[in-house]
């Protein structure tokens, strides 16, 4: 491993901030290993994207804008990453874990004979050796692992984890050659869902509602208020996403998003386990629940015993009028 | 239709987990062993397919784990599975991500199937790599995250939940499918689904009947557990009884201020 390589997820060339934080601390790694720093970017919208990626200290940029990367699900983007690495040689891949990421790695590591370390949120080098920390059994444990030498390794990074600076010369944005496939699993349709709302794991504030809100209009009039007046975004619990009261991308926990904002307000959601390792690394947490001895209480810095549909839009006001 | 369903056998994710400091390895004793729960809406999703199919489809399920664990699998027998595949072996013992699914590819080649279902992640590791990496290793088309599954003439049309919003793929078979958990709620084990269970046969492998051509277990891992410590601990906070709708709200918003968060 010498080099790093990023993988950058994106819509139509619409990106998440997690794309930056990968692009900076491939730099860091990259400098650190001896190697050089490459990002690669597939599909429609790809080489905007590229143009907006040159803000950070990358050394290369691989596009590809290729129609089968949106008309096939992942083969081609496994194939172009693939290629990718052979060509740029040994190196560190870095990949995004989310929902495709994890598939993406899954299947990459088999053709790159590559180890791989899930759910990263901080990696070093020591002695050439690349060591990656994550959170394990649902965050009852935090893990350091060793990628042992090998030509290939990967890491499926937590967004949210590194800083997101930019810098550097502008990197050389270079076209990939198309590897010769045909393609199985052919995508008919893709719909958005829940669109234009702040990316969940990226707010600095996130409201989430769970069953005690009762239905869908709670999220709308009650929550919503509430995460627009402290600059964040709604969240759910699995049963709210369940009941069809919000789409599932809102739903956070081990089926969900891991989320680590700066404040989280859990607003009737009991605090299961399967919740708690999605929002238990935030930085303050407060529960509002009408039962005291909900488990969510356990892990919450304040928790507040009465009723959501009394307190919060109280509390949306005082904080409205705080800012004037 | 022959399917083939992927289950872990974990400690129950609802007892407390710990790494044995000497091994570095999870400690199963005295934690009771359960299907993993994705597993389980795997194996419904292999049920209902079965059921849709008809004719002379079956179910088998398929698991990797430690001998003593094997009768764990009867939970899945009496769900409806027809019958099982077991591969044990003390040198399996360590195996990362890279060695697991290399392993489980090679016993899978053993099964005849059309379709594989895996489960999305599994409660005690949670890579949720191992799906992608049996399908590279068995070549098989892979559509993840699956909520609802027809059947399209010689293939399927799958509705996958995706991070923006949902998909619909369509595939040709043999393939492999993992499972969301808006697929429907695993069905319980009837009485005579329990009872018929004790009768059907779980099928063991070792590594002896598979041709490895490459090292499993610790040795044959790319990863190595290097050290492992507790987070850092969140203390309980403290509650407060909201007297009226006002009264909490001052305390979430005096507290806020406090935190220099508004
Ligand atoms: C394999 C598996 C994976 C899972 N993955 C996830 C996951 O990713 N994310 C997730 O969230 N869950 C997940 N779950 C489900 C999880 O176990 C819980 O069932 C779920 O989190 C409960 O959601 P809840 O807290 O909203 O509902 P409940 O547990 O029903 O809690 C509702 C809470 O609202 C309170 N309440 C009621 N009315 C009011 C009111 N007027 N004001 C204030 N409070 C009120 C109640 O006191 C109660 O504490 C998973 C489960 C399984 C088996
Ligand atoms: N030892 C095993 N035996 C059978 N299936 C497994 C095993 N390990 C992983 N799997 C399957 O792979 C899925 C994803 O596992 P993982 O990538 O480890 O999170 C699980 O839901 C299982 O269906």
């Amino acid at each position: 491993m010498k080099h790093v390589i990023i993988y950058v997820e994106h819509r139509q060339g619409e990106t998440r901030k997690v794309t930056f934080e990968l692009a900076t601390e491939a730099r860091r790694l990259a400098d650190q290993l001896g190697g050089e720093a490459h990002a690669v970017v597939l599909g429609a919208g790809a080489a905007e994207l590229a143009g907006r990626l040159k803000a950070y200290p990358l050394d290369t940029i691989h596009v590809s804008e290729d129609r089968d990367v949106d008309a096939f699900l992942l083969d081609p983007v496994v194939d172009y990453l693939q290629v990718a690495a052979t060509a740029i040689g040994p190196s560190l891949i870095l990949i995004p874990n989310t929902l495709s990421g994890r598939d993406v790695a899954g299947r990459l590591l088999v053709r790159l004979a590559a180890g791989i370390v899930a759910d990263v949120v901080e990696v070093r080098v020591e002695d050439g050796v690349v060591l990656c920390t994550s959170p394990k059994l649902g965050g009852a444990l935090t893990t350091t692992c060793a990628l042992r030498p090998a030509e290939y390794g990967i890491a499926t990074i937590r967004p949210n984890s590194f800083e997101a600076t930019p810098g550097g010369a502008g990197a050389a944005v270079v076209p990939l050659e198309k590897p010769a496939k045909s393609y199985a699993a052919a995508v008919e349709r893709d719909v958005e869902e829940g669109a234009g709302e702040l990316a969940l794991e990226e707010a600095p504030v996130v409201v989430a509602g769970g069953r005690g809100l009762g239905g869908p209009e709670p999220f709308e009039t009650l929550l919503k208020p509430l995460a627009q007046a402290l600059g964040g975004t709604v969240g759910a619990s699995r049963a709210a996403a369940d009941a069809g009261w919000v789409p599932y991308n809102l739903q956070i926990g081990q089926t969900g998003k891991t989320v680590t904002p700066k404040l989280y307000i859990a607003v009737g959601i009991s605090g299961a386990i399967q919740h708690k390792v999605g929002m238990r690394a935030s930085g303050t947490i407060v529960a509002i629940n009408k039962d005291p001895a909900a488990p969510i209480a356990e892990f919450s810095d304040l928790m507040v015993a009465g009723d959501a549909f009394r307190i919060v839009p109280e509390l949306t006001k005082l904080i409205e009028n705080a800012k004037g | 239709m022959k399917i083939v369903v992927t289950v872990k056998l974990v400690p129950d994710p609802n007892a407390e987990k710990r790494i044995d400091p000497q091994t570095k390895r999870l400690v199963r004793s005295g934690v009771e062993t359960v299907l993993n729960p994705y597993d389980e809406y795997a194996l419904e999703a292999g049920l209902q397919l079965k059921e849709r199919a008809g004719g002379e489809s079956r179910v088998t399920v398929f698991s990797m784990a430690p001998e003593p664990l094997k009768e764990t699998l009867r939970k899945a027998l009496a769900m409806g599975a027809d019958d099982a595949a077991f591969l044990s072996d003390t040198a399996l013992e360590g195996s990362d991500v890279w060695a697991t699914a290399y392993a489980i590819a090679h016993a899978l080649r053993k099964l005849d199937f059309d379709l594989l279902i895996v489960g999305g992640l599994t409660d005690d590791s949670s890579t949720g790599a191992v799906p992608g990496a049996l399908a590279e290793h068995l070549g098989l088309p892979c559509v993840t995250n699956a909520r609802k599954v027809e059947i399209a003439g010689e293939g399927l049309e799958v509705e996958r939940e995706t991070d923006a919003g949902y998909q619909t793929v369509r595939t040709p078979l043999p393939a492999l499918l993992t499972t969301a958990l808006t697929f429907g709620e695993p069905r319980y084990a009837s009485l005579k689904g329990i009872m018929g269970a004790k009768k059907k046969t779980i099928a063991s492998m070792s590594l002896a009947d598979l041709t490895l051509e490459q090292p499993v277990g610790t040795s044959g891992s790319k990863t190595e557990l290097r050290s492992f410590a507790p987070p850092a601990a969140r203390g309980k906070g403290r509650t407060v009884e909201a007297a009226d709708g006002l009264a909490g709200a001052q305390a979430i918003f005096d507290f806020l201020r406090e935190k220099k968060l508004v």
